[in-house]
């Protein structure tokens, strides 16, 4: 019987563990400014409000006992091993998320979701108008408004006299990896899991000499047809300053 | 050794609101500040620095629980309503007695409680509780997240009317639901069909006959919930995770112009992305560019009704076996909704 008793003790209390680090994470990259890292902005003060209410809930579990324990029947032997097998799992990932900094996506996603791929459409209104607005607002377009061009028109005459100067992170182009990356950024609908790349080739010989995967940099040039014969790419950034910079604090698009 | 502490736990039992436990309270709050001061403490970026895919799959699994939190929460807040603070027959009065019309209701019910998909299961095991039969519930848990406000609202907003795709989503989830619905409750034994630690729940007192204050049964539910509910959810999140990591995107997207392939291809993506349904429809809308209309439509009905994280969290209440059958149904149901659509658009 206590071993019994034992057991669904630990399963009560793997349950307040379990909410405990999911709150108290949450809580922490709410406090830091980093719940962008995993969801929309627009959902974080629902996020939270929910957090706290959940943070007061445990809390008082904490103080109040109902008069009536519901115990649960005893667990077969099966029930164990699978239970312990999960549990094993479940804590480890309740570690990594207590002790792993937060980090953004990488270059290894931006493949596997192939990047150059991409069929996310920038909702600007800049964009769909591109062809009549003033050079100084191609300064300021995303990496997400030049890939919307980009597949909208390989004709190089369009992209004439119109500076870029965007900002991602570098994802090895996977024909010429020498001389060509994409500037990557993802776009992120709801949470992390979600994340679509967006990325504009880069044609820089040696890049990686100067600087490796999945470094974030500045770059400024304009787009031509693309130099590197290897690569699938028509038109690419040529850039004139490349600089290496660190991460936004916001380094999703949404 | 036992017996004296068994003892003091029935005193406890007997007067739960006498003895504030102080002690439990400490160790608790330790807890959760240990818990905050370790988090701050590695904050810092490099202090354990994983190979790229490690901690892609990381923040993956990451975001999915952060994001499925607070639904989860308030999936159980609800759930708390419905078995503690509504009066008990309130449910089972207002809802029509032909079974056939009291499911059309029921999977109408996600309209005045638009939670979505992983907050709905603690919602349902509530009402499974309150008096409804499995099925009944199984149609609340499979119509709500599609059959609601606010995944109508973004539905209409990504797509409009444009090829029949939210039509086609609202009358798919809820002729699907009441279909599966249907087909459940010609089991001759509903209770068989839940797993053996929730039917033996199930077989308990209501909790308005327990004894205790309402506020001591809200927690304590949230509690057993929570536990119930978190180790689910966790294991979800990794499997969402990991497959996300491991399967490249590129196979999903070479098929998107057959019309039967796209249309699996998109449920196959709808069952590894575990997306919430709210928002499902931003999330495939820049596809629609590749994949035919059917395809989209299949996606959004087969997501919210099925995939990883949702088979891990309905597992704590149905058995495998009734997942297995739910899942072939839905899906063969949902592929048929997208072959219409295809053939008709």
């Amino acid at each position: 019987m206590s071993r019994d008793r034992l057991w669904l003790g630990i399963l009560r209390w793997r349950g307040v563990a379990l909410v405990g680090v999911a709150i108290v994470v949450t809580i922490w990259l709410g406090a830091t400014n980093q719940l962008i890292l995993y969801i929309n902005p627009q959902y974080i003060v629902f996020t939270l409000v929910m957090a706290l209410i959940a943070l007061t809930l445990l809390v008082a579990s904490f103080i109040v006992r109902a008069a009536h324990t519901h115990d649960d029947d005893p667990p077969t032997r099966t029930q164990k091993v699978t239970t312990v097998l999960g549990g094993a799992v479940t804590l480890l990932l309740a570690i990594a998320m207590v002790i792993v900094p937060p980090a953004t996506l990488s270059s290894a996603t931006a493949i596997q979701r192939d990047v150059s791929a991409s069929t996310v459409v920038s909702a600007s209104q800049a964009v769909s108008t591109s062809a009549s607005v003033a050079s100084s607002t191609y300064a300021t377009f995303t990496v997400l408004d030049w890939s919307t061009l980009l597949r909208q028109t390989s004709s190089p005459g369009f992209y004439a006299s119109k500076p870029a100067n965007v900002i991602g992170f570098v994802t090895p182009d996977a024909d010429d990896p020498a001389n060509l990356f994409y500037l990557t950024r993802f776009v992120i609908t709801c949470c992390a899991v979600d994340a679509q790349p967006v990325a504009v080739p880069v044609y820089l010989p040696n890049w990686n000499t100067r600087f490796a995967a999945d470094a974030w940099v500045d770059a400024k040039g304009g787009f031509v047809s693309n130099p590197s014969t290897k690569s699938s790419a028509q038109i690419a950034l040529v850039p004139s300053t490349v600089t290496v910079v660190a991460k936004p604090t916001q380094p999703y698009l949404f | 050794m036992t017996s004296p502490v068994l003892e003091h736990r029935d005193e406890d039992i007997d007067e739960p609101a006498k003895r504030p436990r102080t002690r439990w309270l400490v160790f608790g709050i330790a807890g959760i500040v240990a818990l905050f001061v370790a988090r701050v403490l590695t904050s810092h970026p490099g202090t354990i620095a994983l190979p790229n895919q490690a901690q892609d799959f990381l923040t993956l699994t990451i975001s999915v629980i952060i994001e499925s939190m607070p639904f989860v929460v308030l999936g159980i807040l609800l759930s708390i309503a419905v078995q503690v603070w509504i009066p008990d027959d309130l449910f089972l009065r207002i809802l029509p007695k032909n079974p056939a019309l009291r499911r059309v209701a029921i999977s109408l019910l996600g309209v005045l409680l638009p939670v979505c998909e992983c907050g709905n299961v603690p919602l349902a095991r509530g009402l499974i509780v309150k008096g409804l039969t499995v099925a009944e519930s199984m149609t609340f848990l499979l119509a709500a997240p599609i059959v609601n406000p606010i995944t109508i609202i973004t539905t209409s907003q990504a797509f409009g009317f444009t090829g029949g795709i939210l039509i086609a989503r609202l009358l798919g989830g809820f002729l699907i639901a009441n279909l599966v619905g249907w087909l459940f409750s010609r089991h001759s034994d509903q209770q068989s069909l839940l797993t053996d630690t929730f039917a033996a729940e199930c077989r308990m007192p209501p909790r308005a006959e327990q004894a205790g204050t309402r506020w001591q049964k809200s927690v304590d539910l949230f509690v057993h919930e929570a536990g119930a509910i978190l180790p689910a959810l966790f294991l979800g999140a990794v499997a969402a995770g990991l497959v996300q990591t491991v399967v490249p995107r590129s196979i999903l997207i070479t098929v998107g112009s057959n019309p039967v392939w796209s249309i699996l291809a998109l449920m196959v993506l709808a069952f590894v992305i575990s997306i919430c349904s709210n928002v499902d429809a931003f999330f495939i809308l820049p596809f629609a560019t590749t994949f035919l209309p059917g395809a989209i439509a299949s996606f959004l009905v087969f997501g919210p009704m099925i995939d990883i994280k949702m088979l891990a969290l309905m597992r704590t209440t149905f058995r495998t076996r009734v997942l297995v059958q739910l899942t072939i149904v839905i899906g063969l149901a949902s592929a048929v909704v997208g072959l219409v659509v295809n053939y008709v658009a």
